[in-house]
């Protein structure tokens, strides 16, 4: 036992935290840390780590980054654990560096001056990020540890970004300038996205049955849905315009419930039009590949048709159908942003807002929530797709 | 009861079963043996409705199969597959509970009831009744196999090669089992195999088919003795026929019994009742023994039983 818990791959040196923690050390004193800017649209004067933070500061930041490349060098057996508390207590606390750099470089008399964020943070956030990723998979963390830290760190970064210290950073200025337009936007946005997911979803299942049931159906149909998934996502915002608009013309019903050319209802035909094919896919592979041994000894016990589908079919295709979903709304969520285009609303009308004025910080914050959104949605669905895993992994 | 009159199934213009006739008598186990594509799982698979038949008529305890509902049927009828075909995604427990959750008896009775198949079928509640179906062993699966099949004591038991995906050990382990839990329950059982070893051991009476049709029907020794056709002897083997019809007989056929059981010395060795003349046999010529005490189950010695008279009157 001695012999083999001494070559466990937990108590060799980790190759891929070094290269990381070297990495963020080289980036975050190369590039900049934060940017001043006069007003919104001046570009501004960056300061790197140094200056930006001083000397106490950079010391400290590259204090532990440094700290993480030795520590992840011991042949140690339980360094994981003081890692992930390192890595995990610096992600969450990483705002305070922006909280300084405002402190020490924002002028105190100029209203419109703002702070910004560098490159160098940015390199920053992600390095540790991936370190993180890379601790918790060494660790073979259960999921309660993992939503945990998540809720730590997430938890953190919004206290810091509602405190005073960050007033000055733009991003918050932005917020602050439209917080009901923010608010309404992440509301569209969820109802676009999740919406269309929800619709394609029924209609998947239902076409996904169609086509177990009758052979003719499955080319027309795998055919239908893989023709929408090629068509440019801007052509089909672009495509439904007319068709609705005349729809909406002929119908003043349709009208009256806010169907038109442009607005919500193209929007959500076009992101139901791209969702169908990886959920009809997925729902009809994991439907028919469960073993035709199985339903045979079902049937053979007397069950019925309807009690082969609920308690055979359906629980062992269900994690394959929501590995289907979680696809689909990682890619909703994605294309809901470009769906402001035709005027559906969510954040992509900040990007696009922001991409016309010129002021990168609000492109910015259409686009991180969006980012946040997609990701937290990929790992709950990622769970849920564990927890549905009908057997155990242990064979 | 399970009579087949006339009945033939095709597949398209194939004829998968021709006009077979055969009766299965109420707690006999029918083993139906032949090569792959003789006919022998279609013939299993319509008693059951799983396939409806072309043509004749099935008959289970004297009513026609296709006036009842399939799934009455078949809840009244154990079923075994070979690969277990356990549902991958529920416990042992829950496996074994699938038939009398489908009748809906109530939870306490099923509990009592897993319980007790379990350790029909020699495995522990304890330990195994929460495993699911990949954690288990073959040989362990299969036993789940069989006690789904029991668990609503179904008056029929219809077994398409279970034992077939094992290992010659595993396999004779269950087939020793499978009689043992017969001798006890007594349940009208169709068995399908392509081993002729296997319908010989464990059949009441064998119906050998091919190219859809029933060869012969009859009891494993007048397979033996007396084969229908050049056929039938291929399958069972001309040479070791004399050894295959020892294998029929027991020890107990063939002893010379005591007036009175006797408490054995202690250390003798011996030959159980049980054990069959051929196993006797070839124990007797490795120790090189002309004449050894048998013992019954409880271990008294009962009588002794010598090699002459297996070599004389043995097959």
């Amino acid at each position: 036992m001695s012999i083999f818990s001494s070559v466990s791959p937990n108590s060799m040196p980790n190759r891929v935290l070094p290269v990381l923690g070297l990495l963020a050390l080289a980036l975050v004193w190369l590039l900049e840390l934060g940017v001043i800017q006069p007003n919104r649209i001046v570009p501004g004067t960056g300061h790197g780590l140094w200056s930006a933070v001083g000397g106490a500061g950079a010391g400290l930041v590259s204090l532990i980054l440094a700290g993480c490349v030795v520590l992840s060098l011991l042949p140690v057996r339980r360094r994981y654990l003081p890692l992930l508390a390192l890595v995990g207590l610096s992600l969450a606390l990483l705002p305070l560096l922006l909280e300084v750099f405002a402190g020490r470089h924002l002028p105190e008399d100029a209203p419109y001056a703002r702070s910004s964020i560098g490159a160098g943070f940015w390199c920053l956030l992600f390095l540790l990020s991936l370190m993180l990723i890379e601790i918790l998979g060494r660790l073979g963390s259960g999921r309660g540890l993992q939503l945990l830290i998540l809720a730590v760190i997430s938890g953190s970064w919004l206290w810091f970004l509602r405190s005073d210290g960050l007033e000055s950073l733009s991003l918050v200025r932005e917020f602050n300038a439209r917080p009901d337009k923010f608010e309404q936007a992440f509301w569209t946005h969820m109802a676009l996205a999740f919406g269309a997911v929800g619709i394609s979803a029924c209609l998947a299942f239902l076409l996904a049955l169609k086509m177990i049931r009758s052979v003719v159906w499955r080319r027309p149909i795998l055919g239908a849905v893989s023709f929408l998934q090629t068509i440019p996502s801007l052509a089909v915002f672009g495509l439904l315009i007319a068709p609705l608009s005349a729809l909406a013309a002929a119908f003043p019903a349709l009208q009256a419930i806010g169907i038109r050319g442009i607005g919500w209802a193209p929007a959500l035909l076009a992101l139901v039009a791209y969702s169908l094919l990886p959920m009809v896919r997925n729902t009809f592979v994991a439907l028919t590949e469960v073993p035709e041994s199985l339903a045979d000894a079902g049937r053979g016990m007397g069950m019925n048709e309807r009690q082969l589908f609920f308690k055979l079919k359906l629980p062992l295709a269900l994690p394959v159908m929501v590995e289907g979903v979680r696809i689909t709304t990682i890619q909703a969520i994605g294309l809901t942003a470009v769906a402001a285009l035709i005027g559906a609303g969510g954040f992509g009308s900040f990007i696009f807002q922001g991409l016309g004025q010129a002021a990168m910080d609000l492109v910015l914050l259409g686009a991180l929530p969006t980012i946040a959104l997609a990701l937290l949605a990929d790992a709950l669905l990622t769970m849920l797709a564990a927890i549905l895993k009908p057997t155990p992994a242990t064979a | 009861m399970i009579e087949l009159k006339n009945v033939t199934r095709r597949f398209g213009d194939a004829v998968a079963v021709d006009r077979i006739n055969l009766t299965v008598e109420s707690g006999e186990v029918c083993v139906l043996v032949g090569s792959s594509g003789c006919g022998k799982s279609t013939t299993l698979r319509m008693i059951n409705q799983l396939l409806p038949h072309s043509e004749g008529e099935i008959l289970v305890d004297g009513k026609d199969v296709t006036a009842m509902n399939p799934e009455q049927l078949r809840l009244n009828m154990g079923y075994v597959i070979q690969g277990t075909g356990l549902f991958p995604h529920w416990t042992v427990a829950r496996n074994i509970a699938m038939v009398p959750q489908l009748l809906k008896w109530p939870r306490e009775r099923i509990d009592e009831r897993v319980h007790e198949l379990l350790t029909l079928l020699d495995l522990d509640p304890a330990t195994h009744a929460n495993k699911y179906p990949q954690q288990l062993s073959g040989g362990q699966a299969q036993r789940v196999g069989v006690a789904r099949a029991l668990a609503a004591n179904p008056n029929i038991l219809l077994m398409d090669e279970p034992f077939g995906a094992l290992d010659a050990i595993t396999r004779e382990n269950l087939q020793l089992e499978m009689l043992r839990i017969q001798s006890q329950l007594r349940k009208t059982t169709v068995f399908v195999t392509h081993d002729i070893d296997e319908a010989l051991r464990l059949a009441t009476r064998i119906a050998v088919m091919d190219r859809g049709r029933i060869i012969q029907h009859d009891t494993p020794e007048n397979i033996l003795r007396r084969p229908a056709s050049d056929f039938v002897e291929n399958l069972v083997g001309k040479q070791d026929r004399g050894l295959k019809l020892m294998s029929l007989r027991t020890v107990r056929d063939l002893m010379q019994s005591y007036p009175q059981p006797r408490q054995p010395e202690p250390g003798a060795d011996g030959l159980k009742e049980a054990d069959s003349l051929r196993v006797a046999l070839s124990i007797m010529l490795w120790q090189n023994w002309n004449q050894v005490p048998v013992f019954n189950a409880d271990g008294e010695e009962t009588g002794t039983i010598t090699r002459e008279r297996i070599i004389r009157e043995g097959a």
